[in-house]
């Protein structure tokens, strides 16, 4: 009995050691901008999607490439590959085991805005002060920051985003909660700030691809 | 006995007997008005209800919910966009709490989980209401293999990453949904026309239907205080910088409109008889007189009003503005018939005989200026717009009744015993002109030509034009806080303009459908030669029995129990979550259930909630009987031409589909010829008229020619003077012309009746000059008084018809008397001494 009160006693002591310590604003304001200096440009990543419609959560994996403030690159491998690029004007997902591709127009109150503004965001940090109610925790050499949007649009897209900022000051997982009750969870790895050329951000259909607009022009 | 002297004796002798009828009859006239007036604002009787175009508004604008919209809209500065859209939703729920509002529309109801639920309730109406051919392929999507292909795919597609086929399969589980409201949802592409938010974000637009009982302006009155109310709370709760709360929409426009009409009855009443009455003491130095005379044309208009509520049974709201058109009419009867009798008194006749006198004199003058007018007026019946009829026809009632009382019960009020005025500097003035007129015509004849030809040569000269605004927005006032909503609205939300209305009313629900399926398929051709640039119908939810009971028939072959089973199995496989896909168990369930004969069809009608936002994209095409409709074309081009009206009132419609064409710009153009033919072929039917009258009444060759002219004088000098002072016609001004012309022939008349009779240039001539001078002032100023209204139209007419009034007098006073000084020449003297 006295073994396990003893054991009991040490895990709540390292339990403790390891217990969040909350940031002020300044200091939080402080870490987002040592991660701006630190902006990751690429990274591969895992993704575990949970919604309601499917029994089993579907996970995928692939690479992603930024480009602040809006631009950017993801490719899903796998038997369902898919590749999903941004200019910032307008965004294209490619499917090529269909051969199809859907195109939405950005910008002009697009209702995919606040969906691309809540990517860049959670992968660039861009803006959030303004978007989201912020508070942040440091964990051991690693931080925890949990975003809620502030307005109703971003509400639309998500309830709250958890991430995971690495002891390099790069976006290591995002848990994000979607209205519905889906979650979607990203973990990243093999993270770079190496340049990317401009033409990672633009897209061409292939041939004989079929193309749609699920939101009209 | 002769007329006159009957009038006078009765005046006279038996004053309590003249007092009782006065006073009986405006009992009478009283008592008709206070039970019976019924007044008709509906402002779209201004126009000519002959044509179809127009009986289309009217049914639009009665028969259609949007009578009872109200447009709200939250303006703020532009750094608190996204403020505005947290508080957009803030805003839309306290407009919903409301107890004057029954729904509102915030953004797009596809946007809320109770538009997508309240869209799938109605789905199997709409898919058995598909076409045979479309509904087939539809319905062939419960196969076995194709409800397992779909599936697959769509599992595919989701691990792949898209966004579409969860949306998809949230929405429509089992792929029937989608097809049965695809030809429902292409006409909420108008949605994606109209947004309710501006580009830059400053602006979101809210659409409230209210439960008013009518739109009469005293409802309109009441629920605008309710909603001023809200609008002065509704701001709380806002935490950005200024934030303006417009409303705009029918009922504010009323409200304001019949509130701003109180204001310019006031004013301009008040200006009017402050300008009349100083003008009238000037030149007559009494009141009671005065007071005879607005008491004279108080009941002219009591007359009118009950004679023309008798014969139309009910008046409209802008005919009533033919009081302030008589009064400017009927005070030229009483200054020259007290004008006479005051100079008759001078002469040293007694009060009696004065009366006699001043009837015999000018009554035939009266009579046959009033004549003019009457008949000017009468022409307007020929315009066709109800309003109009009944503004010509109260004048005309008017201004005969005016003239009988100006040389009767007027006198009532002139006491026998008041000295007549021993100096009267205005009559001395006069007296100087006329003997220095008749002297030396040639000076004051040569100079004023030179001036009002200049001037007539302006008028009917092309260059500077005289604009013809032929929007009723031109009579609509522009500085009330509507309308000032409504420029802001219009000023940031994207640039848009009206499309063509298209109404349908059937008999039944096969007729409809019917004659919307035609007429969809014609206008989908129309929209692929590029002739129109889009169209929206109301045909996907006008339902046809005969395609239903079909479909029907067709549902009793599909193996329900087969679908079910494979859309567990096919779940099962894919992963899928059944509980996600309860709905399409239910959906399955419905469709077997509508299979059994004897069920009745359904109707989305019932299964639509009241509270849906879909209401405000249903109300758009149909009326509250639901078998009138409306769908709309929007063309490549504001429709600007009536050779636009022409091409698409040819081009439109199809064979064997009553349809009336309509719209504000679409009825404006169509009335286009209309305008101008009521400018120019009513008001030279009435000129013509006015020329043949004096023609008979002068015979003589000369003196009508001169005052032929002086009537293009005083017209084209109007023109001229508008042209000048950039005033623009409207529809309500436009009657200036006939007023003007009747006033001015009026003065002619009852200056060269004198001229030729006269023995005595300065007693006769001079003694009618005065009173011409002091009634051409007086109309002016009484018009000029209505530039104190707030509503243009109103100010319009007024300052139109005083410029006019005011050359007409220019031209009698230093024209037609020169002239006929000149063309018949008479010697000062020696008519004085042969008179005497």
């Amino acid at each position: 009995m006295r073994k396990i009160l003893l054991i009991v006693s040490g895990l709540i002591c390292l339990t403790s050691f390891a217990r969040a310590a909350q940031l002020t604003d300044s200091e939080v304001k402080n870490l987002l901008a040592r991660i701006r200096e630190n902006r990751i440009t690429q990274a591969d990543f895992r993704e575990e999607r949970v919604i309601r419609l499917m029994e089993k959560p579907v996970v995928s994996s692939g690479k992603v490439w930024f480009q602040p403030p809006n631009k950017f690159r993801r490719e899903v491998k796998g038997s369902s590959p898919s590749l999903t690029v941004s200019d910032g004007r307008q965004l294209w997902i490619y499917y090529p085991n269909f051969k199809l591709a859907e195109r939405y127009s950005l910008g002009k109150r697009s209702p995919l805005d606040s969906t691309v503004a809540a990517i860049n965001s959670a992968l660039n940090l861009e803006n959030i002060e303004s978007t989201f109610q912020i508070t942040a925790a440091k964990i051991d050499s690693s931080y925890e920051l949990t975003l809620i949007p502030r307005t109703v649009s971003m509400k639309r897209v998500f309830q709250k985003l958890d991430l995971r900022i690495n002891e390099n000051l790069q976006a290591a997982r995002t848990d994000m909660l979607l209205p519905n009750g889906d979650r979607i969870v990203t973990s990243y790895s093999n993270q770079t700030s190496a340049s990317v050329p401009p033409s990672t951000f633009e897209f061409t259909p292939p041939p004989d691809t079929e193309i749609t607009t699920p939101l009209g022009q | 006995m002769r007329i006159s002297d009957f009038i006078a004796r009765t005046i006279t002798q038996r004053r309590g007997f003249v007092w009782t009828g006065v006073g009986l009859l405006t009992g009478a006239c009283l008592t008709v008005l206070i039970t019976a007036l019924r007044l008709d604002s509906e402002i779209f009787n201004v126009l000519p209800g002959r044509f179809s175009s127009v009986q289309g508004l009217k049914i639009y604008d009665r028969e259609f919910e949007q009578t009872h919209e109200l447009t709200f809209a939250l303006l703020c500065e532009p750094q608190d966009v996204d403020k505005l859209e947290d508080f957009a939703t803030v805003f839309a729920e306290k407009l919903r709490k409301q107890p004057w509002c029954t729904r509102v529309l915030a953004g797009s109801p596809m946007a809320t989980p109770d538009g997508i639920r309240d869209l799938q309730s109605i789905a199997v109406p709409l898919l058995l209401n598909l076409e045979p051919s479309v509904f087939d392929e539809t319905i062939s999507i419960l196969q076995p293999r194709k409800i397992q292909d779909r599936l697959h795919r769509l599992r595919q597609q989701i691990e792949a990453g898209s966004p579409r086929p969860e949306f998809e399969l949230s929405f429509d589980p089992l792929g029937l949904i989608a097809p049965a409201l695809k030809p429902f949802a292409e006409n909420t592409a108008t949605e994606q026309e109209q947004p309710l938010t501006s580009p830059d974000g400053t602006m979101r637009v809210f659409l409230a239907v209210t439960n008013q009982p009518s739109v009469s302006a005293f409802e309109c009155q009441r629920l605008m205080r309710r909603v001023n109310e809200f609008r002065t709370t509704a701001g709380a709760g806002w935490a950005g910088g200024r934030l303006q709360v417009l409303v705009t929409g029918r009922a504010a426009f009323v409200s304001e409109i019949s509130l701003s009409m109180r204001y310019d009855i006031v004013a301009t009443l008040l200006g009017s008889v402050l300008l009349v009455g100083s003008i009238f003491f000037v030149g007559f130095r009494r009141w009671l007189p005065l007071l005879g005379m607005a008491f004279c044309l108080l009941l002219s208009c009591l007359v009118a009003l009950v004679l023309g509520q008798l014969l139309f049974g009910r008046l409209s709201m802008i005919s009533v503005a033919f009081c302030a058109i008589l009064v400017g009419l009927g005070v030229d009867f009483a200054i020259l018939t007290i004008g006479r009798y005051h100079q008759a008194r001078a002469d040293g006749e007694p009060h009696q005989q004065a009366i006699a006198t001043s009837v015999a004199k000018l009554g035939r003058a009266i009579f046959f200026g009033a004549l003019t007018t009457a008949v000017g007026f009468l022409a307007l019946v020929l315009s066709g717009a109800m309003s109009f009829s009944q503004l010509g026809v109260l004048i005309a009632i008017g201004i005969f009744v005016a003239g009988l009382f100006m040389c009767s019960i007027l006198f009532l009020f002139i006491r026998e015993r008041q000295k007549p005025v021993r100096h009267d500097w205005l009559f001395d003035l006069v007296k100087k002109y006329v003997r220095w007129t008749v002297r030396r015509p040639a000076t004051i004849l040569i100079s004023s030509s030179a001036v009002l030809l200049l001037l007539t040569g302006i008028g009917f000269s092309p260059i500077p034009p005289l604009r013809f605004e032929a929007s009723t927005r031109s009579l609509q006032p522009k500085n009330i806080r509507a309308n000032q909503a409504l420029e802001k609205i219009m000023h940031t939300m994207p640039v848009r303009w009206e499309p063509v209305l298209a109404i349908v009313h059937a008999t039944n629900s096969q007729e409809l459908h019917d004659a919307w399926q035609k007429l969809a398929a014609h206008w989908r051709d129309l929209q692929t030669v590029g002739k129109i640039k889009s169209f929206f119908t109301p045909a996907a939810l006008c339902p046809s029995p005969i395609w239903m009971q079909r479909n029907r028939e067709e549902l009793s072959a599909i193996n329900f129990q087969a679908a079910r089973e494979t859309l567990v199995q096919t779940l099962n496989a894919e992963g899928f979550n059944p509980d996600a896909f309860t709905p399409a168990f239910a959906l399955l369930d419905d469709l077997q259930h509508l299979a059994l004969p004897g069920v009745p069809l359904p109707n989305w009608r019932p299964q639509l909630p009241k509270s849906s936002s879909w209401w405000f994209l249903v109300d758009r095409y149909f009326a509250r009987d639901p078998l009138l409709t409306t769908g709309f074309v929007t063309t490549n081009q504001p429709v600007a031409t009536h050779a636009q009206s022409e091409y698409l009132k040819y081009n439109l419609p199809v064979r064997g589909v009553p349809v009336i064409l309509s719209g504000w710009t679409y009825v404006l153009a169509d009335l286009l010829p209309w305008s101008h033919r009521q400018l120019l072929i009513i008001s030279a039917l009435m000129a013509i008229f006015d020329v043949s009258l004096l023609a008979i009444l002068y015979r003589d060759l000369r003196l009508w020619l001169i005052q032929v002219v002086t009537l293009a004088f005083g017209i084209g000098a109007m023109i001229a003077s508008m042209k000048l002072l950039h005033i623009n016609l409207n529809l309500l001004n436009v009657l200036s012309f006939r007023l003007v012309l009747a006033i001015g022939v009026d003065y002619g008349i009852y200056t060269v009746l004198v001229w030729q009779k006269t023995r005595d240039v300065e007693h006769d001539v001079a003694g009618v000059v005065k009173p011409v001078l002091l009634a051409g002032l007086t109309a002016v100023s009484g018009f000029a008084s209505l530039a104190l209204a707030r509503n243009p139209s109103l100010t319009g007419l007024g300052v139109a018809c005083a410029l006019g009034i005011f050359w007409s007098l220019v031209a009698t006073i230093f024209f037609t008397l020169p002239a006929m000084a000149a063309a018949e020449p008479k010697s000062w003297h020696e008519n004085r001494i042969a008179s005497r």
